[in-house]
């Protein structure tokens, strides 16, 4: 089981430039992320019934992060706090 | 009163009787668990591990494979169909690489679509250590078919799912 955060829902143009996320071009304020990172993606659109989810620890070199989009159908569950 | 003892005398052996069947007749999705237990335990290596013992289980390991066992991994080169000789080669080579390894299965979740065909999702864990020191640490989620074939289930087929897709 993965812990992840989404952020991003379908039909959403999801994008990194230089750590920093933008959701449909609009930047997006992380203050979860702990340590910034210099990742860039570029843009692409999350497809139906779909999401996008991220760590939050952002540490590490982008190829060495799991993340990207899953079905929805696979959410188990959400924090309780 | 004696009809009474004569009753519960029954009700143990049918209760005794049922406990037996179950454990010496074990329920196929029971039988197909264990290909993965045995599986877990020849994959994985202690540092004590000696040359003897590695052989045997290179054996053990294509034991449990098909004549011929098609492998899909998303953008790997690693796809395609491999013989039970093969896989043992193939297992060989890379446990002489690690000084220690663990496979462990979590979430196994079985269903037979066909007669003799079982479809098993689950999530697999491998940690460990190659010779050099560098830690290896992968989950992964799989989908493997297996096959019922002279009363063994045997892995026909393993597919790593690709969860989250850049």
């Amino acid at each position: 089981m993965l812990l992840k955060r989404v952020i991003a829902l379908e039909g959403e143009k999801v994008e990194l430039r230089n750590g920093k996320l933008f959701i449909d071009g609009r930047g997006i304020e992380e203050p979860y992320v702990r340590y910034p990172s210099a990742w860039n993606l570029s843009p692409r659109q999350v497809d139906k019934d779909c999401i996008y989810v991220v760590g939050d620890n952002r540490s590490m070199p982008i190829d060495d992060h799991h993340f990207g989009q899953a079905s929805k159908s696979r959410i188990m569950g959400v924090p309780l706090w | 009163m004696v009809k009474v003892k004569y009753l519960c005398i029954a009700a143990l052996m049918v209760i005794l009787g049922i406990v037996i069947a179950i454990t010496v007749f074990p329920s196929e999705e029971k039988r197909v668990k264990k290909q993965f237990r045995l599986l877990s335990g020849w994959v994985s290596k202690s540092t004590e591990e000696n040359a003897i013992t590695m052989l045997r289980r290179m054996k053990d390991i294509g034991s449990l494979f098909d004549a011929h066992c098609e492998l899909k991994v998303p953008d790997q080169p690693l796809s395609g169909s491999y013989t039970r000789e093969e896989i043992s080669t193939y297992a060989g080579s890379a446990r002489s690489q690690v000084s220690q390894l663990d496979l462990k299965f979590y979430d196994l979740q079985v269903v037979f679509p066909e007669k003799e065909v079982a479809k098993v999702t689950l999530t697999a864990r491998l940690t460990g250590r190659s010779t050099a020191g560098e830690r290896t640490d992968e989950t992964r989620e799989l989908e493997c078919l297996l096959r019922k074939i002279e009363k063994k289930w045997l892995f026909s087929q393993i597919e790593v799912i690709e969860v989250l897709k850049k």
